[in-house]
């Protein structure tokens, strides 16, 4: 993880704002779409692994 | 005369002055202006439907129906407080109905009792619901937010209360992002065990006929003691970096801590030793069959209830690679490695292609892998001993893969032509989802977003 880290700001390109139009699309930012968040509750609820992915840490048992 | 001349010095000063002030002007003009980070009132108002089938439910040991559904309505709402800050209130319920959850008390004396059908008992569904209030802030130069919440939901037999912060820092022109969460979860289960160990002095509440163990034709007896804490907390730091890497790809790495304590197992998950005698409640000709879903009338009575540590470390750690490919195609990926100290090991691969159809519209195709070890503390049905400290039937930390199919449908409109008495429709958002777990489990999932700005 510590290399890709380092890779990633290794890049640390410096895009202007005005060349950020492809960036800015709703498709390409890096949030997840608004309804994904009942998808990650449900995997969530089913799956042993969790996290790493802006989703909610802890609150709720997860048992039905 | 003189008086005049005085006043022409005024104007000339006062020229000279409006000059000398003319380049301060620009730049303080230009620091005191700054755009609202939300200009208007948005709302999201989202839907989900779930389904789910499956022979391992965890109320009965790891044999037995899954069967589940769910639906889940919620209502987010962005309030802008100054130019500066933002108040986020999202609100919803789960409205459930489960089978497996329904066998927590199986004996509702109108069918027969077995782990394969749903019984018409009080625990067959219940509401979730759930309040997050979160309060976003961001500097001038909007490089610097902080950001605090506090979340409070309610079931009838789990509570939690929570509460977190973090900062986000912004340089190299906006193309760098580091972030800090921490969130801490103070949550509380209402013990709730499986009905037959709700025990008065090794009798049974409201089963008045057991017949006991078939083969000795002894009394049902457990030794079950109940937890002594009621308590399960959860603390969880979450750093994150996100890099613009080109004009046309981004990319971001996220590492989690996340730390539990307390009451880690659930009280109500029967697990059966297979070092005691079995006790079961029925028609007793069925036994030999008792683990096919034909069995209609007989009940495994349970040895214990699961047991886990009362303190579990996770480590994930996740990358994001969101590439923008041509005027048609976007690609979004995700990547996450997790372990932890229960010894689960899990890898997720979610590749997703958004295709866009004109200006207004999207769909994109989802594909989503998963794979973990099991836990130290799994066995399958009937399988542990009783002189083991943990234990669990919930294949939920099973060994398995899954995979997920779906779709998802996009519209977006900036300009908000469409109007419902005051809403504006921003966007519509519906994603349509398959889930196949290798143990059999199935699931089938809608969920839908509208999106409007108050005009």
């Amino acid at each position: 993880m510590m290399s890709l880290l380092l890779c990633l700001l290794y890049s640390c390109a410096s895009v202007k704002e005005y060349d950020k139009m492809y960036l800015n699309d709703p498709e390409v930012q890096l949030t997840d779409p608004i309804c994904m968040r009942y998808e990650i509750n449900y995997q969530l609820y089913r799956e042993g692994a969790s996290g790493a992915n802006g989703a909610k840490t802890g609150g709720g048992c997860g048992c039905n | 005369m003189e008086l005049k001349q005085v006043e022409a010095v005024d104007v000339i000063n006062m020229k000279y002055f409006l000059v000398l002030l003319f380049p301060l002007g620009l730049v303080f003009g230009q620091n005191n202006y700054k755009r609202a980070v939300l200009d208007a009132v948005e709302v999201d108002m989202l839907m989900s439907v779930y389904s789910q089938e499956g022979d391992h439910a965890a109320v009965t040991g790891g044999i037995g129906t899954e069967k589940l559904s769910d639906i889940s309505p919620s209502l987010l709402i962005q309030i802008p407080l100054s130019e500066d800050g933002v108040l986020t209130v999202d609100s919803g319920i789960s409205k459930y109905s489960s089978a497996s959850s329904s066998n927590v008390g199986p004996f509702d004396g109108s069918n027969g009792a077995s782990p394969w059908i749903k019984s018409s008992g009080a625990s067959q569904d219940d509401v979730l619901a759930t309040t997050k209030l979160s309060y976003t802030h961001y500097s001038d130069n909007r490089n610097f937010i902080v950001s605090a919440n506090g979340y409070v939901s309610k079931e009838y037999d789990y509570n939690s209360i929570g509460f977190g912060g973090g900062f986000s820092q912004l340089f190299n022109n906006k193309n760098t992002e580091l972030g800090i969460n921490a969130n801490v979860f103070l949550d509380d289960w209402k013990l709730i065990y499986p009905v037959e160990l709700r025990i008065i002095e090794g009798d049974v509440v409201g089963i008045t006929s057991l017949f006991g163990d078939p083969i000795t034709g002894g009394r049902y007896l457990s030794d079950f003691t109940s937890f002594s804490s009621t308590d399960r907390h959860s603390y969880s730091l979450s750093f994150s970096v996100s890099q613009t890497i080109s004009k046309y790809v981004q990319a971001a790495i996220f590492f989690d801590v996340v730390q539990q304590e307390g009451l880690l197992s659930t009280p109500f998950q029967r697990v059966y030793f297979s070092d005691r005698a079995d006790y079961f409640y029925g028609d007793a000709s069925g036994i030999n069959n008792y683990a096919n879903p034909d069995n209609r009338n007989l009940f495994h009575l349970a040895d214990d209830v699961e047991r886990l540590p009362s303190s579990r470390t996770k480590l994930p750690w996740g990358m994001r690679i969101h590439a923008y490919l041509s005027e048609t195609f976007s690609l979004r990926t995700f990547y996450r490695y997790f372990s932890d100290d229960w010894g689960i090991y899990s890898n997720t691969v979610q590749v997703e292609l958004p295709v866009r159809l004109g200006t207004q519209f999207s769909i994109t195709p989802t594909f989503r892998y998963y794979d973990q070890t099991a836990a130290n503390y799994f066995k399958p049905y009937n399988q542990h001993l009783s002189s083991q400290s943990y234990y669990t039937s919930d294949y939920d930390l099973s060994s398995f893969t899954s995979h997920q199919f779906g779709i998802g449908l996009g519209y977006r409109d900036a300009s908000t032509k469409l109007n419902f008495w005051k809403l504006g429709l921003k966007s519509i958002q519906i994603r349509i989802q398959q889930y196949d777990r290798s143990d059999g489990l199935k699931s089938f999932s809608t969920s839908t977003a509208f999106s409007f700005v108050i005009n």
